[in-house]
């Protein structure tokens, strides 16, 4: 029994035991669960992340959900259209730095959705917003976010 | 040899020792001397008084021996040693009784526990290692209700061996999300060794050691059949495993097979938190954890007194689903109307995984020596089934003419080829030499749209002296010195489809895995001190043990879309390198026991796969990068057990575990290591009868467990909050016209507490452990006499 009460000594050290945070409360974080972005124009991606000590990357995935394979990881639901089979689906990946020393940090990045590739115009419809972020000590924090990208 | 004192008596005394063919002492042995009748004591020794003088027969018999006898005149007081040659007839009683437990921890400077099929069915749980769980420093970690790896005292994967009738059992041991393939209804005995035990089955075991045996075998003669039925209610499973064995002019068969359906387990909530999301339970079930198990096997062979030869084939097959909510870390949408339509079916995400086994054995024996070789063939064959999804840049719709289908996630293919050899010399009364070699090879291929460890072969040979030498009954020391060196070779590998370069402006296939070639070798030791008194046993070992880095740290380089993550290994790597203190104490008393078997453990570089802050978009897909690292860590621990006996019957005791970890160096210093389990405490009391109305050997058992949180944690893991939990077990032999049935019934979690278990496979996505499962067990054993015609 002294044995179990024991169990957590030497815990001094200063070591980093919180995941970094993706804040979407603030006003005009775009995007939010359920919005739609919009083929040939460009967005300004806007949240806040904070870390208790140091942040260190992010990255952002774009791909199609057209299967409806993955859920998003927030509560609200949002209507999906009718699965269907991709043609030319857009996809956008990249990974960005954060400053160093950064222990908030606000976006201020401009993503360009271009309306077609070589094979055509990209396909409307169903799409997630992966954001990763990790601080300096490895943690991470995901979200991922239903979108819809259409054409106006 | 007998000495002979002169002395004047009219009464004498008879006195001696009573050791086995290697010398150690036998305990429990019975000596008449014409009428009287004693047993020798924990050491061996025996001592009878008051002879008047004459002629007397003397006669020893320890059962699996063979019965000895001397005629003597007595008219002195006589020292009389025996030694005694074990009977091959049968080693089906002698080897699981209490005192060749006994007998096993006071020889053995290291801390080992054993187990008989009898405690495996008390504590039957969904899996060999589950079953195994309440032995302390001992842990699993569960992926579903039917699969679990070992973990001793906080190390697993890799570091953990598993030795099924001496061959060293070979699956993907790195893999978190798979289990041990040992069908637990085919293990008659089993020693977990806790602490490195790398000197006698390889340089990885430097966590610890389990090693199964089947070794129980019919008397000759006689044929026997065994039927086990086995019910779960909480995840519905049906199991049966029927054996049949025979054996006549001491050549032995045996046959087994073992068949076990189960649906999705149950957990006490509604609904799966996965991040922000809430994926609802319909009645409770986790979606898609149903499974199976088909296994057989046939062992046969010959036992004579000089030699014993068994060939053990045998085949283990599962099929398991996985959560069908999450792959991973991943939230997935999920078709409910299809996956609720029936809580037994197996869809996608599943896992198939097939084992097959043929193991030889032979040892034979002399006055002098023993002489043992182990031959093993196996192959592991897993396949990871899900549906096709795009991820990264893999294609949108999954392209025709690959070679393999599109919803083949990851396939394993594994060849092992091993050969053990070891003689044992018993060089004098007390000292035996053992000296070994050990050899394997092993041959990887890979299948699948996923990538995670390239294809390799791999070569390892060791060779190994053990001395043990008893400076008396009491006083035993062994020392020992291992060499091993092994040389992996891994397969380049190309992804199967094309991803963009750094402009976007060409595409091609990138390469996961580069062709390496890389040669290990390092030594192990060991040296160990038992002193063992009347009351009171006491232990210590010091070691020295390495791994070999395995395929995945040294050349991983791909996404594992699932964990979000993109995971490089190290060419570079050392072997890893371990320093490990054990020390164990236990007093006996008239009505108690009380022990305590603490550890301190140092790393001078331990391998793991650290997440990084960084991301990356060229190889990685916008993962987070986990790189393969090494760094110095500390560890202690230990296990206390207690017992203490009220009455005859009602007995109290009490198991407690606690590790502790620590990083000394590199980008997790102050962090502890992964899957570190958290300390815990059992308080149990036991009522137990020989017989109890018209049960035998009835008994009844109720465990209370209180388990700490976990609150030191590394990258990616979450913080588990502790809990409690009331496990009962109760029991007994029942006979009905002539013929018994063992029942072992268990209900697990009573109070049905939603609590996390810090080591499953599930934790990071907060499935919660099982609710309420009442689990029963029947035994029926049937025997009979084979007709001997002449």
């Amino acid at each position: 029994m002294i044995f179990v009460v024991n169990s957590c000594t030497n815990n001094t050290n200063e070591i980093d035991e919180q995941k970094p945070n993706i804040d979407l409360t603030i006003q005009d974080a775009f995007p939010l669960n359920c919005d739609t972005l919009f083929f040939g124009e460009t967005f300004n991606l806007k949240m806040i992340f904070t870390d208790n000590v140091e942040l260190g990357s992010f990255s952002i995935d774009i791909h199609n959900n057209f299967d409806h394979h993955s859920h998003s990881t927030e509560v609200t639901e949002c209507s999906l259209d009718p699965i269907k089979i991709p043609v030319n689906p857009f996809l956008f990946i990249n990974d960005f730095e954060i400053p160093l020393g950064s222990k908030e940090y606000q976006t201020n990045l401009e993503i360009n959705i271009p309306p077609a590739n070589s094979y055509g115009d990209f396909d409307e419809g169903d799409y997630h917003f992966f954001i990763s972020l990790t601080d300096k000590s490895g943690w991470s924090t995901q979200k991922g976010l239903s979108i819809k990208i259409l054409r106006r | 040899m007998i000495f002979i004192s002169t002395k004047g008596q009219n009464k004498f005394m008879l006195s001696g020792s009573i050791t086995d063919e290697n010398h150690r002492p036998l305990p429990g042995a019975n000596i008449s001397v014409n009428n009287s009748k004693t047993g020798s004591d924990a050491f061996g020794n025996y001592r009878i008084d008051g002879i008047i003088p004459g002629k007397y027969l003397v006669e020893i018999s320890f059962i699996g021996f063979e019965k000895k006898s001397q005629i003597i005149d007595i008219d002195v007081d006589i020292v009389l040693d025996f030694q005694m040659q074990s009977s091959t007839l049968s080693l089906q009683e002698v080897l699981i009784t209490d005192r060749y437990l006994e007998r096993r921890k006071k020889e053995e400077s290291q801390n080992i526990e054993i187990v008989n099929d009898e405690y495996l069915k008390q504590n039957m749980g969904g899996s060999l290692m589950k079953s195994l769980e309440r032995i302390g420093g001992v842990t699993s970690m569960d992926i579903g209700s039917g699969q679990s790896k070992p973990v001793i005292r906080g190390l697993g994967f890799n570091r953990v061996v598993v030795v099924e009738n001496g061959i060293k059992h070979e699956g993907q041991q790195w893999g978190a999300d798979h289990g041990l393939e040992i069908d637990q209804f085919a293990v008659d005995n089993l020693e977990v060794i806790k602490g490195p035990a790398s000197i006698m089955y390889g340089s990885d075991a430097i966590g610890g050691l389990i090693d199964v045996k089947q070794n129980n075998t019919p008397l000759d003669n006689t044929m026997n059949a065994n039927v086990d039925l086995t019910a779960k209610s909480n995840n519905k499973l049906m199991g049966s495993s029927v054996s049949v064995s025979a054996m006549k002019n001491h050549i032995f068969g045996i046959i087994r097979a073992t068949v076990l359906d189960y649906g999705d387990y149950k957990v006490p909530t509604d609904s799966v938190d996965i991040y922000s999301y809430r994926a609802p339970l319909y009645k409770k079930h986790l979606r898609n954890t149903a499974g199976k198990e088909r296994d057989v096997h046939f062992t046969f062979g010959i036992l004579k007194k000089q030699y014993t030869g068994k060939v053990f084939i045998s085949n283990v097959n599962s099929k398991t689903g996985f959560f069908a909510n999450a792959h991973g870390l991943e939230p997935r949408n999920v078709n409910t109307d299809l996956h609720d339509k029936s809580s037994r079916d197996i869809l996608e995400p599943f896992q198939q995984v097939n084992h097959f086994k043929v193991l030889n054995e032979n040892q034979w024996f002399s006055e002098k020596w023993k002489f043992e070789t182990n031959l093993g063939f196996q192959r592991n064959f897993r396949q990871e089934w899900s549906e096709y999804v795009n991820h990264g840049y893999t294609p949108p719709v999954f392209p025709e003419n690959q070679n393999f289908p599109a919803d083949l996630e990851l396939q394993f293919d594994k060849h092992i080829y091993s050969v053990n050899a070891k003689m044992s010399y018993f060089l004098s009364p007390k000292t035996t030499i053992t000296a070994g070699l050990s050899s394997d090879y092993q041959d990887n291929r890979i299948s699948g749209r996923g990538f995670i460890i390239p294809a390799f072969t791999q070569t390892t040979l060791g060779t190994f002296v053990f001395v043990k030498h008893l400076f008396s009954a009491r006083s035993i020391l062994q020392y020992s010195v291992r060499y091993d060196f092994g040389n992996l070779k891994t397969t380049a590998y190309y992804d199967w489809f094309q991803s963009p370069n750094e402009t976007n402006t060409s595409w091609s296939f990138l390469q996961r895995a580069a062709r390496l070639n890389k040669k290990f070798s390092n030594s192990s030791w060991s040296l160990g001190y038992n002193y063992n008194l009347e009351h009171l046993t006491m232990k210590i070992n010091l070691g020295k043990s390495f791994r070999m880095p395995i395929a995945s740290e040294l050349a991983a380089n791909g996404v594992n879309y699932h964990h979000f993550s993109y995971e490089i290994g190290n060419p570079n790597l050392s072997p890893e390198i371990s320093y490990q203190l054990d020390a164990g104490a236990e007093i006996t008393g008239k009505n108690f026991v009380f022990g305590i078997t603490p550890f301190a453990n140092y790393f001078t570089n331990y391998i793991y796969l650290n997440p990084s802050s960084e991301h990356d978009r060229l190889y990685g897909n916008g993962n987070q990068i986990y790189y393969y690292t090494q760094s110095e860590v500390f560890r202690y621990g230990g296990e206390i057990h207690a017992h203490y006996q009220i009455i005859k019957s009602l007995q109290l005791g009490l198991i407690g575990e606690h590790v502790y970890s620590e990083q000394l160096s590199g980008e997790k210093k102050g962090y502890t290591l992964p899957f570190s389990p958290p300390s815990s405490v059992i308080f149990n009391i036991k009522y137990q009868h020989e017989k109890l109305i018209f049960v035998q050997n009835a008994y009844f058992s109720v465990d209370y467990q209180l388990v700490s949180s976990q609150t030191h944690i590394v990258p990616p893991e979450v913080i588990t909050p502790g809990y409690q939990v009331v496990n009962i077990r109760f029991g007994g032999e029942i006979s009905i016209k002539n013929q018994t049935l063992i029942i072992s019934f268990q209900v697990q979690n009573v109070l049905n507490n939603k609590y996390f278990n810090h080591t499953s496979y599930y934790r990071q996505i907060n499935v919660p452990e099982p609710s309420r499962n009442l689990i029963l067990n029947i035994s029926i054993p049937f025997t009979g006499n084979l007709s001997i015609k002449k």
